[in-house]
């Protein structure tokens, strides 16, 4: 690191208002290690602000999306869905549609030549339905035209004869219910117990928590392009976020090696879990194969919105016990999912919820149950944070409940019972991490409150129901809530969670390869920072990501940025030992006594001085390496088990303003606290901050989608409400904590994830502490706020 | 006749961005093809549009097109041919007529929002604020609110209570209907006619328009209420919008509360008439369940209404008490 890169992440630090502490540290490191480059040159290197190297393509709109690629002769897929969330499928009439004008293509599950299942755990989803229609907007048939409105026409001209049956829609009726598919209605069951069932507590509050379908709302939908091979393979252009998975998905469907299928990687226009939807993909893969032609497909928002996997719907029943001194004593939760008709991720959801159900918190004796079934709902699985965020909601409305009994201060109860690095999890798990929860919870709560708009002229004012509304000050209440959350990193019970990288060095460029999806949580960025920190090279591209490169694994649980940034690490280390060693061995002295930066070698005695070009010689060096974590265990019969690599925390303190007559709430402040390890780009920490309070405030007061006997009701943008920039609270993240975890490489946490977890919790403590209300469902409903309702 | 203003948009969608109906994507595709009309007809007066209707009578009108064109992307309305009445000037602003101000149907909630317009019809321009987003706002025009006449629509409830009235022009001339009675489909627009001008009465006196929403940023209306004053009549007026397929007039609580009022002294209220007021609304609008014809007990409200009943309620006492403030 170089000393301006150092002053260039002090001021950055500096802004997202960093614990001071770590400041001193970077800046002596900076003076230590390099001489004070040119004054123009770029911040460059871990800690500081490196800006995205697709941020001007972007922010201009020349960025190319799936949604934008082309290829001559392509022809327009469309997807014929289910209207109905249940039925039987008597007949599939594909005649008239084929006979079409323009149509070149249709396919049903008689025309899947592979397996006709697929499914990431289970193998249980259809590629088009067959004999049953499980939820409302699954595929039966797919249409290939030479124009997107004749594909569009043609599918609405396939005749479907249904069946129509009773549709499951309540989770606690999935029990008893009729098997939607052969292998029963339940996907988990985790009986989680730990300590002594018979011990209770001086004090027991009880409280039964929902927490709605949140949809993930990418701003661009799915969108896809399949170009067939001459080999008889077929590659896909999409913006997967897993595409070695979607590749071996899709090659068992079309019947086809892995090696002929290939999942080439667009720009991502916004993920939160699994972006792409299987019912895209595998019906372009199969028309792009039947026609021989490429074939496009861009979903609608409708399609986007009965498809993609949600966010699980959870009824949570809780019963806390603690002593006097408000020490919890036990918990007790009874944890329902619903993971609409297919598997999916729903067990790992489950495996998290279960986990986290006590919160961090120190619980000596717990006892969770929990379940995970099908429903003919809409489809849930992997979205950022799933599991944790709907326990957190839960957790902290009971430790909130506890507090009133016990007549405490909210933050003061919550401070009693902070779990600590040493402390068991319900799992059984030592949390060997760091988990500074209490410095993080000080933090928020002795963050000064904002002031009250009082003194401010009253136009200025921005009340719930937003401006010139219907908002009345006498009416508006103001409320404070807190939020402690926790989410794992990585994937968990015995997942291989290894990444792959290699990295090049030709001339003064750097080229990383690595099928680490840059879906906006910045890994390409910081792929390019540890290059420029370790092989001292400014100029690091990024390849386009495919996969006939080594499998990186899922965009997911913050993945990206610990294995695949490790692996990273390692190449660039090869490499820097390669460049160095003859060098180092030429003058008689170990490669670790040699610094690189700017692109100059230097030894600690400056006695030699070349540059990484002269070094090359002209010549190409590559490395590839491997990171892989230390291995995780499965959740035994009793939910017991070192079953996560990684913990990351995260306190919040919410400040909102509610119009109790109207029940309409306005989220004033958001301040947060995290538990990072190591900031290593602090303006890239500072977005994803902000991005996961923001969607986590969605979750909490409006993302709902809703249906009706198994039906979407309104699949668009206008029925979906998401926050506006009005709706966005101010942002005070108030302190980063730098403790580094030492199996983490560089001792980075993950930060995405645990924000959008804790938001929603804080949201609704606030909410309840300014109406009186109990709040105990998410999104909270206006009529649930009103005080005196 | 008009002269000259037939566009031919090709039909391919490679091109079809050539009327300025549709753009093209970044890199000269669009993903939704030739749903551009065959025909594009921008006329430069209101006669003119009458007459490219009357000569196709299968072509839509589109003014701001935030609606229809949304329905023509989705794939829900194909028309055949589009006559563009953005080119009309004489319909984009206003004019002041006997006490009244004639209102171009295609003025924008944008220009309608301006301080200008505020001062003369307040609620109105209250309304065309909180319509959207600005780029809704500056696309969308008042004519077209009326003739989407979704129960969401916020210019709606503010016309009703303003008891405007509607210049329809058509190929048989000019007629004008109260605007109740569009919203209502107790009249209709014949085919080939066009809202020409909406005349709203000049009230000199405070307008309130409110509405509730379920985000601070821009969204539809849960409930929306206008309240007007109109002190030469003694009347107050009251619309309630979104909770209907129409806007609501609650016209018993409109004459109990101006009976309340001294319009000659200070006209202020009690609060307490006020709230009156709006539960007297609220359950107008939103009446309890009748008893069974054979005199059953009648069921009650389910908590989501009850609670919109509550939501209007509070909105109509607090627009009655901005309105008297």
């Amino acid at each position: 690191m170089t000393g301006m890169g150092g002053n260039a992440g002090t001021g950055g630090l500096g802004g997202v208002g960093v614990d001071a502490s770590s400041v001193p540290n970077l800046a002596s490191l900076a003076t230590a290690t390099a001489p004070p480059p040119p004054a123009e040159a770029p911040p460059h290197g871990l800690g500081v602000s490196l800006p995205p190297a697709d941020a001007a393509a972007k922010t201009q709109g020349t960025f190319p999306y799936a949604a934008d690629l082309w290829a001559e002769g392509l022809l327009w897929a469309a997807v014929l869905r289910s209207p109905h969330p249940h039925a039987r499928i008597l007949s599939i009439d594909t005649r008239t549609a084929a006979a079409m004008p323009g149509v070149h293509a249709v396919v049903t599950h008689a025309d899947v030549p592979g397996d006709a299942a697929h499914g990431r755990k289970v193998a249980d989803r259809p590629v088009f339905a067959s004999e049953l229609v499980r939820h409302h907007g699954e595929p039966i048939a797919a249409v290939a035209a030479d124009h997107p409105d004749t594909a569009r026409l043609a599918a609405a001209a396939i005749v479907v004869e249904y069946e129509l049956l009773e549709p499951v829609t309540d989770p606690e009726l999935a029990f008893s219910a009729e098997p939607l598919h052969p292998d029963g209605n339940l996907i988990r069951h985790i009986p989680l117990s730990f300590g002594d069932p018979e011990v209770t507590g001086e004090v027991v509050v009880e409280g039964l928590y929902r927490i709605g379908r949140q949809d993930p709302a990418p701003i661009g939908a799915e969108a896809g392009l399949a170009v067939p091979r001459p080999d008889g393979g077929v590659e896909i252009y999409t913006a997967s976020t897993d595409p070695h998975n979607d590749r071996d998905l899709a090659a068992a469907c079309f019947g086809l090696e892995p090696e002929r299928v290939k999942i080439v990687v667009t720009g991502v226009p916004g993920a939160m879990g699994d972006r792409e939807d299987s019912g895209v993909q595998l019906p372009l893969g199969l028309l792009a194969l039947r026609t021989g032609h490429p074939v496009k497909l861009a979903a609608t928002r409708e399609e986007s919105f009965l498809s993609h996997a949600h966010r699980h719907p959870t009824l949570l029943r809780y019963r806390h016990h603690a002593d006097a001194e408000g020490k919890l004593v036990k918990v007790e939760a009874q944890i329902l999912m619903d993971a609409g008709a297919y598997a999916d991720s729903s067990s790992d959801a489950l495996a998290a919820a279960v986990a986290f159900a006590c919160g961090p918190y120190v619980v000596p004796h717990a006892f969770v149950e929990g379940w995970a079934v099908r429903t003919n709902n809409p489809p849930s699985g992997h979205v950022r944070g799933e599991g944790a965020m709907q326990v957190c909601a839960a957790y902290e409305g009971q430790m909130d409940k506890l507090a009133a009994k016990l007549g405490l201060d909210p933050a003061e109860l919550r401070m009693r019972n902070v779990l600590a690095t040493g402390d068991l999890l319900p799992t059984g798990q030592t949390v060997t991490c760091p988990a500074p929860v209490a410095e993080l919870l000080a933090a928020v709560r002795d963050f000064p409150l904002p002031a009250l708009p009082k003194d401010d002229p009253e136009e200025h004012w921005l009340l719930p129901g937003g401006p010139d509304g219907a908002g009345d000050p006498s009416a508006v209440r103001r409320g404070v809530g807190y939020g402690l959350g926790m989410v794992h990193m990585l994937g968990a019970e015995g997942a291989d969670e290894v990444s792959t990288a290699t990295v090049k060095v030709s001339g003064s460029v750097a080229t990383v390869i690595c099928a680490a999806v840059e879906t906006g949580q910045g890994f390409a960025t910081l792929a390019r920072q540890i290059v420029q920190e370790i092989l001292g090279i400014e100029d690091v591209h990024i390849a386009p990501v495919d996969t006939d490169q080594p499998p990186c694994g899922p965009a997911a649980h913050g993945r990206h940025t610990w294995v695949s940034g490790g692996a990273v690490e390692r190449a660039a280390r090869m490499v820097r030992t390669q460049l160095l060693q003859p060098l180092a061995h030429q003058f008689g002295m170990s490669h670790e006594l040699l610094t690189i930066a700017d692109g100059k070698i230097t030894s600690y005695d400056g006695v030699l001085s070349t540059t990484v070009a002269e070094a090359l010689d002209g010549k190409e060096l590559w490395a590839t390496a491997q990171c892989r974590p230390h291995p995780t265990e499965p959740l035994d019969e009793t939910g017991q088990g070192d079953a996560f690599v990684g913990l990351a925390f995260c306190a919040v303190r919410a400040v909102v303003d509610v119009d109790v007559e109207l029940g309409s709430v306005r989220v004033v402040e958001l301040a947060a606290a995290q538990d990072v390890g190591r900031v290593l780009n602090p303006a890239q920490a500072e977005t994803r901050i902000e991005a996961g309070l923001t969607q986590g405030l969605g979750a909490a007061l409006t993302e709902n989608l809703r249906t009706s006997a198994g039906l979407v009701r309104r699949p668009d943008l206008t029925g979906y409400a998401l926050p506006t920039a009005l709706d966005a609270p101010d942002i005070h993240i108030v302190k980063l904590v730098e403790e580094r975890d030492v199996v983490a490489p560089f001792g980075a946490k993950a930060i995405s994830a645990a924000p959008v977890v804790t938001a929603p919790a804080a949201v609704a403590a606030a909410v309840r502490a300014a109406t009186g209300r109990p709040i105990n469902r998410l999104p909270i409903r206006p009529q649930t706020a009103v005080a005196g309702g | 006749m008009c002269q000259s203003c037939h566009v031919r948009a090709d039909s391919t969608y490679r091109t079809a961005g050539t009327a300025g109906i549709t753009g093209e994507g970044a890199a000269g595709l669009t993903m939704h093809a030739p749903q551009a009309a065959h025909t594009v007809t921008l006329p430069g007066s209101l006669d003119e549009a009458v007459a490219a209707l009357a000569a196709m009578p299968a072509a839509v009108p589109v003014a701001g097109g935030t609606d229809l064109m949304a329905a023509v992307n989705s794939g829900l309305l194909r028309p055949a041919a589009l006559v563009g009445l953005g080119r009309i000037s004489e319909i984009r602003g206003w004019q002041y007529q006997d006490g009244h101000a004639l209102l171009g149907a295609g003025l924008t909630h944008a220009r309608m929002g301006r301080p200008d317009f505020a001062a003369l019809i307040p609620a109105l321009a209250a309304a065309a604020r909180a319509a959207g987003p600005p780029q809704i706002r500056n696309a969308g025009t008042l004519g077209g609110n009326i003739v989407t006449a979704a129960p969401t629509g916020d210019a709606l409830p503010v016309l009703a209570a303003l008891e405007a009235s509607l210049v329809i022009v058509g190929p048989g001339g000019r007629r004008e209907i109260p605007v109740g009675r569009l919203l209502a489909g107790v009249e209709m627009l014949a085919p080939g006619e066009l809202i020409g001008y909406v005349r709203v009465p000049l009230l000199y006196a405070p307008q309130v328009f409110l509405k509730a929403t379920s985000r601070t940023g821009p969204s539809r209306a849960v409930a929306s209420v206008a309240v007007v004053l109109d002190p030469a009549r003694r009347m107050v007026r009251c619309a309630v919008g979104a909770v209907a397929p129409m806007p609501l007039r609650p016209y018993e609580a409109e004459h109990w509360v101006a009976s309340l009022i001294d319009w000659d002294g200070e006209r202020t209220l009690a609060p307490e008439a006020c709230a009156a007021f709006g539960d007297y609304v609220a359950a107008a609008c939103i009446p309890d369940p009748a008893p069974g014809p054979d005199g059953t007990e009648p069921g009650t409200l389910p908590p989501a209404v009850l609670h919109l009943r509550r939501t209007v309620a509070t909105l109509a006492r607090r627009a009655l008490g901005r309105a008297l403030a």
